[in-house]
């Protein structure tokens, strides 16, 4: 299971804020610098720490964290089984 | 090698230093030039041009990068009134994609007609590259076509000559057969094979964001166009520094004597080393010097090349051969002394990692090659380094070798003289200094661009700047060649007048190091002034830039018998500006005979 405080620690390295808080409904209109290639760069550090692979459609449906977080650990529940 | 793998590290601290740039965009500092290059290209570049900023940034390199729009390569080409032709840019990076290609051959289509169609493609890139000479004065590095693993032929498209496969080949070779002398093609069909197109292809990042390719391989295709932007700036390496035991053959040569070695073809192993020593012998046919560093006794290390017919490599393909018992740090400073070239020229190679490690610890501009622990893999992994990446190769650099070795026999011939003087005029030196000719703009550029110690002002050109200033009755680009009677060193020296009003202006005055102390400075310094005054000019003027490299030549112009001038209170980068009047009639004494 990985949990908002792991994703937040995700987040704060990318965006070099190590006060950034993170919550379900946080999306990018809430992070100043979260643009479209910042984005590309979450998933790929994502992916890459916690051993995943976002499909195409996930990724063009993801509105928020929450979202985010979701579908990760339902990623990571099924490899457990 | 990791920084170019690591690609989320890589992502992330490319991110973090362009998010420095917003906040403090740099200055140049000391001197050092900036970098104006654009990026074009038919997918989304913008990793590409955050990585390659930060890349180069590692490199001591400076940049100012234009970044083209998405499918931006005809759009910024052939509008002369875009922001891209008012960049100037020095170097134009182009990135294509395979789906620029539209109309190719259809099935069963025959050979005029499959060829007329490379041809029509091809020729939008024959006037590509034409329009960007037409108006800048730039080196083109041209990515090719990298050929997607979709083959709806299946088998038959490597058998038909109609198939999509062989239609992007064929485009592929047209490119390298026509480019102009300022353009380099960047193989990246080869760079996707190598690390497998089922990799390289990400259809999904395709989609969502047209990625040219999976992310993963930011780093090595960025480093693809790194190496010859570094080696157009004169940054390349030109030695190779190996150890012996474990590294040139299996086993310890004071232990298992000169033919108890590893070296045959009768095992695995033996082969591994051989092939090994093969390939180190096919980089230095193309101009790589050879050097050996190794603790042992200097007699006991020379045996194997000496009486071990497996050897491949011999002595005199070692330009350099050090076996002693000091610690390699300061070996590998002798070596560069003794070679006269930088240290940071240098690769080293060896098996042993307590001393790889020392080397990049006391030595850190030296390129350290992690062999792996098996032999099989020493091969690839020197290749992989892409050490020794040129943007061209000279006769020059093929004789390297060979001259490095006959300094020996100069070195003993000096031993037996009284004076420099006679020593001089013994060595039987003839020079010549000519008006610079098409045949020899090659070399001369490659000089240019390589030259860091006997160079005034270190000022880079390339193929193209140089061809503009012949053409330019305002300048006179002069080179030199030397020989003496053991050696033909060929082209040395590059000089570029360039009249100003009344005075005769030495932009660049450079020298290869193999030539110092031979007084070829004041043969060149006498044509030099023959220039002037077929200019009809009285003054000669002279400028030293200082670098880091270049303090060799401080004194140059004092000790040529220029006046030093005056300077300016605002000069941060310390130039030092000399005069020569020719109404003085100076002269120079030299034991060069001029032909």
């Amino acid at each position: 299971m990985i949990t908002m405080e792991a994703l937040q620690e995700v987040f704060r390295d990318i965006f070099d804020d190590e006060e950034l808080i993170i919550h379900e409904e946080t999306n990018s209109d809430d992070i100043e610098d979260w643009d479209s290639l910042v984005h590309i760069q979450l998933l790929v550090t994502i992916e890459k720490r916690f051993g995943i692979k976002f499909t195409t459609q996930e990724v063009a449906h993801l509105q928020n964290v929450g979202e985010m977080l979701q579908v990760i650990n339902s990623k990571i529940v099924s490899s457990d089984v | 090698m990791d920084k170019y793998t690591d690609y989320s590290e890589l992502l992330n601290d490319s991110m973090k230093y362009a998010r420095k740039l917003k906040k403090n965009p740099v200055t140049s500092k000391d001197g050092s030039e900036t970098v104006r290059i654009a990026v074009l290209g038919s997918y989304s570049i913008q990793f590409f041009v955050m990585v390659l900023r930060y890349l180069l940034y590692l490199e001591d390199v400076q940049t100012d990068i234009y970044e083209g729009e998405y499918n931006g390569i005809n759009m910024n080409v052939f509008d002369q009134d875009s922001p891209f032709y008012q960049f100037r840019p020095e170097i134009v990076i182009i990135l294509p994609y395979h789906s620029d290609i539209v109309i190719k051959p259809s099935l069963f289509e025959g050979e005029n007609e499959i060829q007329k169609k490379v041809e029509s493609f091809v020729a939008t890139y024959d006037q590509i590259w034409e329009k960007l000479n037409a108006h800048l004065t730039c080196h083109v590095l041209q990515a090719n076509f990298v050929i997607p693993p979709i083959k709806k032929l299946g088998c038959l498209e490597s058998n038909s000559i109609y198939s999509d496969t062989h239609f992007l080949k064929r485009i592929n070779l047209e490119f390298e057969k026509r480019r102009p002398e300022n353009v380099t093609i960047i193989d990246m069909e080869e760079l996707a094979s190598n690390v497998g197109k089922y990799q390289w292809f990400n259809y999904s990042s395709y989609f969502l964001s047209k990625s040219g390719f999976d992310i993963k391989f930011i780093g090595l295709a960025v480093r693809e166009f790194v190496t010859p932007i570094l080696a157009l700036r004169g940054k390349i390496r030109k030695c190779l520094v190996l150890d012996l035991d474990n590294t040139l053959w299996g086993g310890v040569v004071s232990e298992e004597g000169c033919q108890g070695i590893t070296i045959d073809q009768n095992s695995a192993e033996g082969e591994a080393y051989r092939a090994f020593q093969q390939y180190i012998l096919d980089l230095k046919s193309r101009g790589v010097i050879l050097a050996v560093c190794s603790k042992n006794e200097e007699k006991i290390a020379k045996e194997p090349f000496e009486k071990n017919e497996n050897m491949l490599i011999k002595l005199s393909d070692v330009s350099c051969f050090i076996a002693n018992w000091d610690d390699k740090v300061t070996n590998v400073n002798r070596i560069a002394e003794k070679l006269n070239i930088g240290v940071d020229s240098l690769v080293f190679v060896d098996d042993n990692p307590v001393e790889r490690q020392l080397i990049k610890d006391f030595l850190p501009s030296v390129l350290v090659v992690d062999l792996p622990i098996d032999v099989a893999g020493y091969c690839l992994a020197l290749e992989r380094e892409k050490a020794f990446d040129w943007i061209q190769i000279t006769p020059e650099d093929l004789s390297r070798s060979s001259s490095y070795r006959e300094n020996v026999l100069r070195d003993k011939l000096r031993l037996s003289f009284d004076s420099y003087e006679e020593y001089l005029k013994n060595l039987e030196m003839t020079g010549k200094v000519s008006v610079l000719t098409k045949e020899y703009v090659g070399r001369f550029v490659q000089l240019i661009n390589k030259s860091n110690q006997f160079n005034l002002r270190t000022k880079r050109y390339c193929e193209a700047d140089v061809m503009n200033m012949m053409g330019n009755d305002d300048y006179c680009l002069l080179y030199v060649q030397l020989k003496d009677k053991y050696t033909d060193y060929g082209l040395i020296s590059c000089v570029i007048l360039k009249k100003q009003e009344d005075v005769c202006f030495i932009d660049t005055w450079l020298m290869s190091c193999r030539v110092l102390k031979r007084d070829v400075e004041k043969m060149v310094c006498g044509k030099i002034a023959e220039q002037a005054a077929r200019w009809g000019l009285k003054y000669v003027l002279g400028e030293y830039v200082p670098s880091k490299k270049n303090g060799m030549v401080k004194e140059l112009f004092p000790n040529l018998g220029f006046e030093k001038m005056p300077v300016s209170e605002e000069n941060p980068q310390g130039i030092e500006r000399y005069l020569l009047n020719l109404d003085s009639k100076p002269e120079w004494n030299y034991s060069i005979k001029l032909s």
